[in-house]
């Protein structure tokens, strides 16, 4: 009788589970047909066409809602033609944009230079606090002076401005002026469906698309923080891409897809505190990192040692430069011989990272901490969230900070050093803790410049820091990775972290 | 009982305004959000006009004061990061939370009770070393360690279940089994050491004498004086799976409260932290004083105290 009691209770306790194992038989659901599912690490924060400066924002945006007047070729890194189809400089402050005819909103309104000009104003209204604000630095005016020429004028000369115009997403005129929109509308080759805050983004293929259409009827957004469940779900097939994985979520077949997005990662050391007041100690810090051993071992299929902060695609990368090389007994001397001269270096340095830099960042820092202190630095790992870590980056520092080499992982896609340098560099740049009056000359004639010129002027002022200021110690190209869901087919170009295009994805199998 | 349930009420209400008064001071205490709101290299123009819009370039009393005042009228003002009431953000995320609550905790119960009085009727034999090791170990096993392993062995390689998500029935299979997972132990191991104090007791004795069958005499009379620290115990798991819930969220991308506060947290955003943290210390209150009346129901001696 006992035993019958329990058999029931134990029958009644399991109907819970029997039921959700019951419900459980449809299996993982698949990306069937061609609606696609892309498994993203975070949620983008705003859908406004002017915050695609974001990358979480800008990778469901750009290319596949919002089309630029220009684009950067992710082969070339050249400026190339997008809904404008050409482009002239009609003096040094003045550029004029031919605009491409036939193209129409998703709300069906035709896109035009009246479109073209209210669109990249916007994005320059102070008071709508735009993301892609910053990638403007001179105030700029955008007039139509018919429906298909557009004309842009920069308050001072600006040999970039068709590069800078490629950060300007295009809006239909319907986007609120004086407020941010959760519902963009723009010409590319989907539109926006729906957003569930928290869960997803739906876009919807535009059958009307002036180009190439996508193959896919529909895409899904959804975000999984954890990396081994994004890869997981790539795997199973719940998804078409995760993106990004971990090198030890990857699969070693093909499914699993590595691409370079010109991120460098490196280490920024606090200048203007003891002991890094000292160029000797900065030394000290580069040749005390064995950069080889780390990267290889722990960042294995995503990084390589490198030598800059800038990839090779920008033009202030200095071809052929290496760096100091690993040589703790160097490493020691230069402390030694600092010391020697009263300089405190054994005062303690934060080693500041955050866990989100990159997949695996925390082992790395970890390597790095250890490589420090066995040469005689003082080092504690202070790992941060986003919005601390910023306090510590960006200016003006903290009063009461103390000696800090801050983990930055740092992307530059446009090709041009004045996204990286200036901000990095330059005495008055926003992470910068350079005080170097010959940088700051080379990188304000270098705005001036183009062409050759300019690249030359950037390679200058890099390679015054890198041989003398040694303010930052590079350490690693980065690469990303991505894996495919079956029967999908997509390959990544150096621009995927930013313009995951949805039209560029190939559905092989039904 | 009503005086009981108005005294109540006054202190949970107390408590509320308490906590949501600290979490005012505790979120502000990191600083303006604008680092993460504005881009590198924002002037400082953009940085006053961004604290003038939000609020923030108001001394902190001031700042206090409206939120006090907004809190009267049941409004904590928008969500910076979700562009939108925080209170209604908030409100939405609850309900997903509580059903998974409720179904975790329903489990948990069904699956520990029998397992717990199963192994004080049989104390010392092999049943009950089985069901004690087997929920110590539930009630040791990291969660987060169980929701990953239980995504690789169960959704990857044997592909039973969906990785994550909320979209199907199926989908709440792994963050149920997580969240039951240490109630499951902790429970079983509770009810076990209640029924056997009141199975070793003088009226089950006596009743045992009085020849009542073995069942009725466990679950009628033993298990009911064993419901108390039950109850207590199950209030208290309960409590914690309406304030957690965040490795499932995290793990399995579950939309609920947890995954809402861990980003309003990430994000820096006051208005949610503090709508968010309001309406779960509405829920835990509630739910205690649900335990309280339940206390009653169970036990005639704390009804007429």
């Amino acid at each position: 009788m006992t035993t019958r009691t329990s058999r029931r209770i134990a029958a009644f306790a399991a109907v819970p589970l029997v039921f959700l194992a019951a419900c459980s038989g449809q299996g993982p659901g698949t990306a069937a047909g061609t609606d696609l599912t892309i498994a993203l690490a975070v949620e983008p924060v705003s859908l406004d066409p002017c915050d695609t400066q974001d990358a979480t924002n800008a990778v469901v945006l750009r290319t596949n809602v919002t089309e630029s007047l220009t684009r950067i070729d992710p082969e070339t890194g050249e400026v190339v033609p997008f809904l404008a189809e050409s482009w002239e400089q009609v003096d040094p402050s003045t550029w004029r944009f031919t605009l491409r005819q036939g193209v129409r909103f998703h709300d069906g309104t035709p896109f035009d230079a009246a479109a073209a000009a209210a669109s990249i104003n916007r994005v320059l209204d102070p008071e709508l606090n735009c993301q892609n604000l910053d990638q403007f630095p001179y105030p700029l005016t955008a007039t139509a002076l018919d429906a298909a020429t557009l004309q842009v004028v920069s308050e001072s000369p600006d040999s970039i401005l068709p590069l800078r115009i490629s950060y300007a997403d295009i809006g239909a005129p319907a986007t609120p002026a004086g407020e941010k929109t959760s519902s963009p509308v723009g010409t590319g080759p989907y539109r926006f469906a729906e957003r569930v805050q928290g869960q997803s983004v739906t876009l919807t293929r535009n059958d009307d698309y002036w180009g190439q259409a996508g193959q896919a009827t529909s895409v899904r957004y959804v975000y999984r923080e954890e990396p081994s469940v994004r890869a997981g779900m790539a795997r199973t097939g719940e998804a078409s891409i995760a993106v990004p994985v971990s090198v030890q979520d990857a699969t070693d077949d093909d499914r699993t897809r590595e691409y370079q997005d010109n991120r460098v990662f490196f280490l920024r050391t606090s200048t203007e505190k003891a002991p890094f007041t000292d160029p000797r100690v900065r030394r000290a810090a580069q040749q005390a990192i064995d950069k080889q051993t780390i990267v290889g071992s722990l960042m294995e299929r995503t990084g390589t040692p490198f030598d800059q902060i800038v990839a090779s695609t920008v033009n202030g990368h200095i071809d052929g430069f290496t760096g100091p090389a690993f040589d703790p007994a160097a490493a020691e001397q230069l402390l030694r011989a600092a010391e020697a001269d009263g300089v405190d270096v054994r005062a303690p340095i934060d080693l500041v990272t955050r866990p989100d830099l990159f997949p695996g960042s925390d082992e790395v820092i970890q390597a790095i901490h250890q490589n420090l202190q066995s040469v005689g630095f003082t080092v504690n790992i202070l790992s941060l969230d986003t919005d601390a870590w910023l306090q510590l980056l960006r200016s003006p520092f903290p009063p009461d900070q103390k000696a800090t080499i801050i983990a930055i992982s740092h992307d530059n896609i446009s090709g041009d050093a004045s996204f990286s340098f200036p901000k990095y560099m330059a005495g008055d740049g926003s992470n910068s803790t350079i005080r170097n009056p010959e940088i700051d000359a080379l990188l304000a004639e270098a705005e001036q410049a183009g062409g050759a010129e300019r690249a030359a002027l950037y390679q200058r002022a890099a390679e015054i820091e890198y041989r003398d200021v040694n303010a930052f110690l590079p350490i690693a190209l980065q690469s990303k990775l991505l894996m495919l869901g079956p029967g999908i087919e997509y390959q990544p170009n150096s621009l995927t972290g930013v313009e995951l295009s949805v039209a560029d994805i190939a559905i092989t199998t039904g | 009982m009503l005086t009981f349930l108005l005294r109540r009420l006054v202190t949970s209400v107390v408590t509320v305004v308490g906590v949501v008064v600290i979490v005012f001071f505790l979120a502000r205490l990191t600083g303006s959000p604008a680092n993460l709101y504005l881009p590198e290299g924002a002037s400082p123009e953009r940085y006053e006009q961004f604290n003038r819009e939000h609020g923030f370039d108001l001394p902190l009393w001031e700042q206090f004061v409206r939120f006090l005042g907004g809190v009267l009228r049941l409004d904590f003002g928008d969500s910076i990061w979700q562009q939108r009431p925080a209170l209604e953000a908030a409100a939405e995320a609850m309900p997903p939370t509580l059903l998974l609550a409720l179904i975790a905790m329903t489990g948990s119960l069904a699956v520990a009770v029998p397992l717990g009085a199963a192994a004080a009727r049989r104390r010392f034999r092999l049943a009950d070393r089985v069901i004690t090791l087997s929920s110590l170990t539930t009630a040791s096993i990291p969660d987060f360690w169980f929701a990953l392993v239980g995504v690789l062995f169960l959704s990857i390689q044997l592909g039973l279940l969906p990785t994550s998500g909320d979209a199907t029935v199926a989908s709440w299979v792994l963050p149920v089994a997580t969240l039951m997972l240490a109630p499951v132990g902790v429970l079983t191991q509770v009810t076990r050491g209640a029924m056997i104090d009141a199975l070793g007791s003088g009226y089950v004795q006596n009743a045992r004498a009085r020849g009542l069958s073995p069942s009725r005499l466990v679950y009628r009379h033993a298990l009911r004086n064993a419901a108390l620290p039950l109850l207590t115990v199950a209030g208290d798991r309960a409590a914690g799976m309406v304030n957690g819930a965040i490795i499932v969220g995290t793990v399995f991308a579950f939309p609920g409260i947890g995954t809402l506060i861990v980003g309003a947290v990430l994000n820096r955003d006051f208005a949610l932290i503090q709508a968010s943290i309001f309406i779960v210390g509405v829920a835990v209150v509630l739910l205690n004083i649900l335990v309280d009346l339940t206390y009653a129901l169970a036990d005639p001696r704390v009804r007429i105290s």
